[in-house]
Parts: C-alpha cells; sequence; structure tokens
C-alpha cells in the first residue's frame, strides 16, 4: 500500500474515533459548544467515509504512479493536505464562530470551505484520467514503455 | 473497469464536486449571510454527497470488482447494468428537482422508487457473483 494511501486511511481512522467522541458529547450534552451535529456528520461523513474512499481509491485504481514522494504523487498529497486542513478548521472554527462574535472564526469557516473545494477538485484532477478500460490501460503501460525506451536510448 | 463502472464512478466524481460546492455555500451562509434560502440546499447536498457520490460509487466499483461468472458474460446481462445506472441517476435528479420546485407531483416518490428500483437490479445482478472459487480442503 503506498503511503498516502496510508496515511489517508489513519487521518480517517482518527476523524472516526473523533466524530465518535463529538457524538457521546451531544447525547451526554456536557459540551456548552453549539454547533456539535454538523461536525459529528462531517467528522463521519467526510473525516472518516470519504477520506478512506479517497485513500483506497488512489491505491486501487489503475494507472497508479508507483513513485513515491510528493512530487510523484502531487494531487494525491494536496488533495490530502487541503481536505484534512479544511475540516480542521472547520471543527475548530464552526464551534467557536457560535461562541465568540470575532471575525477571525468566520474568516476560518470560509476558508475551510474553499480548502474543502480544492480538496475534491484535485481528488478528481488526479482520478478522472485513471477511470480507463482494460484495453486503454494496456496502451497507456505500452506509452509508457515506449517513452521510457526513447528516454534510455537518448540518454546513452 | 467495465464501461458500466467506468460511467458510475465519473457520475460519483461530478455529484462529489457539485455536493461540495452546495456544502462550501452552506459554510460560507454560516459565517456570512448570504439569502434565507440557500437553506433550501441541505437536502439536495445531503441526497447528492450520500446517493450521487457514496452509494454509486460504491455500486459502481462493485461492479467491476466482485467476483465475475466463469462464463460469459462475465459480468451478468448488461441490459439490466445500464437501468441500474439510469433509474439511479434518474432518481438522484427527481429527489433533488422535487427539493428545488413547487410542484403537485409527487416527484420524490418517483425518485426513491427509482432508486430502489436500482438497488434491485443491482442486488439481483451480484447476488450470484458473491462467491469463492477455491475449492474447501
Amino acid at each position: 500500500m503506498p503511503l498516502i494511501s496510508r496515511t489517508f486511511i489513519k487521518a480517517g481512522m482518527i476523524f472516526f474515533a473523533l466524530s465518535l467522541i463529538t457524538s457521546l458529547l451531544i447525547e451526554v450534552n456536557i459540551s456548552a459548544l453549539p454547533g456539535l451535529i454538523p461536525l459529528f456528520w462531517h467528522m463521519l461523513m467526510v473525516g472518516w467515509i470519504t477520506q478512506i474512499i479517497f485513500g483506497v481509491s488512489i491505491w486501487m485504481f489503475p494507472g497508479r504512479n508507483r513513485d513515491e514522494g510528493f512530487k510523484a504523487q502531487l494531487w494525491g498529497w494536496l488533495t490530502f493536505i487541503f481536505l484534512n486542513t479544511g475540516l480542521i478548521l472547520r471543527v475548530i472554527s464552526e464551534p467557536m464562530s457560535g461562541v465568540a462574535a470575532t471575525g477571525i472564526w468566520k474568516i476560518l469557516l470560509v476558508l475551510s470551505a474553499i480548502l474543502q473545494v480544492l480538496a475534491v477538485s484535485t481528488y478528481i484532477i488526479e482520478m478522472w484520467p485513471r477511470i480507463m478500460s482494460k484495453k486503454q490501460q494496456r496502451e497507456k503501460r505500452k506509452r509508457q514503455r515506449n517513452r521510457k525506451k526513447k528516454e534510455e536510448r537518448g540518454s546513452k | 473497469m467495465p464501461i458500466i463502472s467506468r460511467w458510475m464512478i465519473r457520475c460519483s466524481f461530478v455529484y462529489l464536486l457539485m455536493g461540495t460546492l452546495l456544502g462550501a455555500v452552506m459554510l460560507v451562509h454560516k459565517a456570512y449571510p448570504l439569502h434565507p434560502a440557500v437553506w433550501q440546499l441541505l437536502p439536495i447536498h445531503i441526497e447528492i454527497t450520500i446517493f450521487g457520490w457514496i452509494i454509486q460509487l460504491t455500486l459502481g466499483t462493485g461492479y467491476w470488482m466482485l467476483p465475475r461468472f466463469l462464463e460469459s458474460p462475465q459480468r451478468g446481462k448488461k441490459i439490466p447494468a445500464i437501468l441500474m445506472v439510469l433509474f439511479l441517476n434518474l432518481g438522484i435528479m427527481f429527489v433533488v428537482i422535487n427539493s428545488l420546485v413547487q410542484t403537485t407531483l409527487q416527484l420524490s416518490v418517483a425518485g426513491r422508487l427509482f432508486e430502489l428500483a436500482s438497488v434491485i437490479l443491482f442486488i439481483s445482478l451480484h447476488w450470484n457473483r458473491i462467491v469463492t472459487y477455491r475449492s474447501r480442503e
């Protein structure tokens, strides 16, 4: 399993636990913070479900770049950074904007919305060309092999 | 990846983007109120992200990855599979339209019936594919 997928799945597991802790706080009614119900649902559906879908699909869908590293997995890593930063910002700023009237929490909430849209956009940029038939997959591999051979000949 | 899965996964990506954009508008509205009607987007956001993104992606991936029949057609008949995609997306659209426009037609009921038909087709296509081809020791 590539590093990017492992990172997505582990981050997803943390959000899974956090979402259930939040649901517990809602059930026992001990938190004075408002807006916990939407946070619970988004940590569960975005932080856990969507995040493991992202991680597993980057790993299992055809046409994966097997090189590791930030540059080789650029769109995947950008998706991870945007999604998790966006969600963490939301988890902090949504209850805080209901408690304190300062503008900073509102700005962070808007930033969180933008980051989550960016995360989805970079994920689609990464995955859209990888939705291919077996025939397209074979042709892609053939093209890559030919390109490698050309590069090798050029270096000689 | 078979063409049915490619259609479903591409549709699910489109719904994911649409659902996230709607969610982002509502999140911005929480910070800086845009228009009172923005909250009417909530049921559409939920329908699109649950049925359009998560369910559609799961069904499309299941059609691709579950064990295939040993004889052709390896993933079952093509027409029920095409109808499965069509019914699911018609169902989502009917439910979304019902949230957007005031109408005496029970579009949400029709939408849910289409979604149910799609799920029944999915089950009928995959029931016999949930097998193991390893012989018991």
